[in-house]
């Protein structure tokens, strides 16, 4: 409990922190103790915001995984807590951006396949032609084309980190998801026909 | 009192890139260390082109003096930017709505300063060329340190991208203006206006709109 206490002081947090920033072996375990003290109170400031209990903890592992990646803007000595919420804000932030692209590019989709008479009614049966029809399109689709449509405009990953994740150039992402989003549109244009 | 223990794909992916990082510098350091760029731009702009006819007159304070202060007010407000590119060292709105008031209006200020006329100017027929000239000279001046506060910028994480970019492009703008006043002399307000601030405004939307593109990809 008092190392708990300790480590919530920022004094401890700084000391913490610049254990973890050396990268000498200590600092995994310094950044353990930075998650047990920081965690909580992170998933609380998240919880806030996105009113979604499993949201907030993916968030809290996304930010912490920001965290690290973002280390060297640390300013050591300065407090800990305000860089780690101000981190935290900016991906909840980028959620927030992501899902709402992944909603639009839904909505697009859904329009293109159900015509717009069809949206309005919002028939369960054609819901269902309609998702049936977009996944025979997507099966169509070649799969690393659709590995990065998907990745990209379902899940709202940015092409950076789509290409960090498949190991591939940043342009060459861009254009296995545009050559997707081609491949797929000409698929749903075709069945309809 | 905390029993939170990191998830085991979270630490695992610390562990397995836990190199050692050197914190960046303080936002004031990394300013200056434009400030070489910021003097060669000073100087560049009437060297590359001609110093102003009336640079004698002027006197070194009233030309250099103002210049440098010129330059240092734009070096401090593209430090401005670094900081807010820190997580948790955002600026405030007031302090943001300063530093651009100063930013825009420091140049107007050391115009009415050091001019001791105020309708030097061309006629009527070459204002549009010479307001040309003023607006790309200063806009292409700007250019080298926009790109090199762009990168300082980049290497932090501007939370909000735009802004950090609308500043250090106005630090920028104001660097660039620093070295046009050695080279233009008409003191026209319309020109010094349209052409001289213009060329600042511009320079600070251009910062902006690199800052948000550099950051969404």
């Amino acid at each position: 409990m008092d190392d708990g206490r300790k480590a919530r002081d920022d004094g401890e947090l700084c000391r913490l922190m610049s254990v973890y920033l050396d990268g000498r072996p200590g600092a995994i375990d310094a950044f353990d103790a930075l998650y047990a003290a920081l965690a909580p109170r992170l998933r609380s400031f998240l919880l806030g915001l996105c009113r979604d209990a499993a949201l907030a903890d993916d968030l809290v592992q996304d930010t912490f995984m920001q965290l690290h990646r973002s280390r060297r803007t640390y300013e050591p000595g300065r407090p800990v807590a305000p860089w780690a919420f101000a981190i935290a804000r900016h991906v909840y932030l980028m959620h927030r951006r992501r899902t709402a692209r992944r909603l639009r590019f839904e909505e697009t989709l859904a329009a293109e396949t159900l015509g717009a008479d069809a949206l309005l009614v919002r028939d369960d049966v054609s819901v269902l032609a309609a998702r049936d029809e977009l996944r025979r399109a997507l099966a169509a689709v070649p799969s690393d084309q659709r590995q990065a449509l998907v990745m990209h405009h379902v899940e709202g990953w940015s092409f950076a980190e789509i290409a960090e994740r498949l190991g591939i150039r940043v342009n060459a992402a861009k254009t296995r998801a545009f050559r997707g989003i081609r491949k797929l549109k000409a698929q749903l244009k075709g069945e309809r026909n | 009192m905390s029993t939170a223990i990191a998830p085991d794909r979270l630490r695992r992916a610390v562990a397995s890139s836990l190199a050692p990082v050197r914190p960046l510098l303080p936002p004031a350091r990394r300013a200056l260390l434009l400030a070489p760029l910021a003097l060669a731009t000073v100087v560049a702009v009437p060297a590359l082109n001609f110093f102003r006819p009336d640079f004698a007159e002027l006197g070194t304070l009233r030309a250099w003096g103002f210049s440098l202060v010129e330059a240092l007010a734009g070096l401090a407000i593209v430090g401005l930017a670094l900081r807010e590119s820190i997580p948790g060292r955002a600026l405030s709105r007031g302090a943001i709505a300063a530093a651009v008031a100063v930013g825009l209006a420091l140049p107007l200020l050391i115009y009415v300063a050091t001019a001791s006329r105020f309708d030097i100017g061309v006629r009527p027929q070459a204002r549009l060329y010479v307001a040309a000239v003023c607006f790309r000279t200063s806009v292409i001046a700007a250019l080298p340190a926009l790109l090199a506060a762009a990168v300082l910028v980049a290497r932090a994480l501007p939370l909000r991208p735009g802004v950090a970019g609308a500043l250090y492009g106005l630090g920028c703008g104001v660097i660039a203006d620093a070295g046009l006043r050695l080279f233009c002399e008409f003191t026209m307000p319309s020109h010094v206006v349209t052409a001289h601030g213009g060329a600042i405004v511009v320079v600070m939307v251009l910062g902006g709109v690199i800052a948000s593109v550099g950051h969404r990809r």
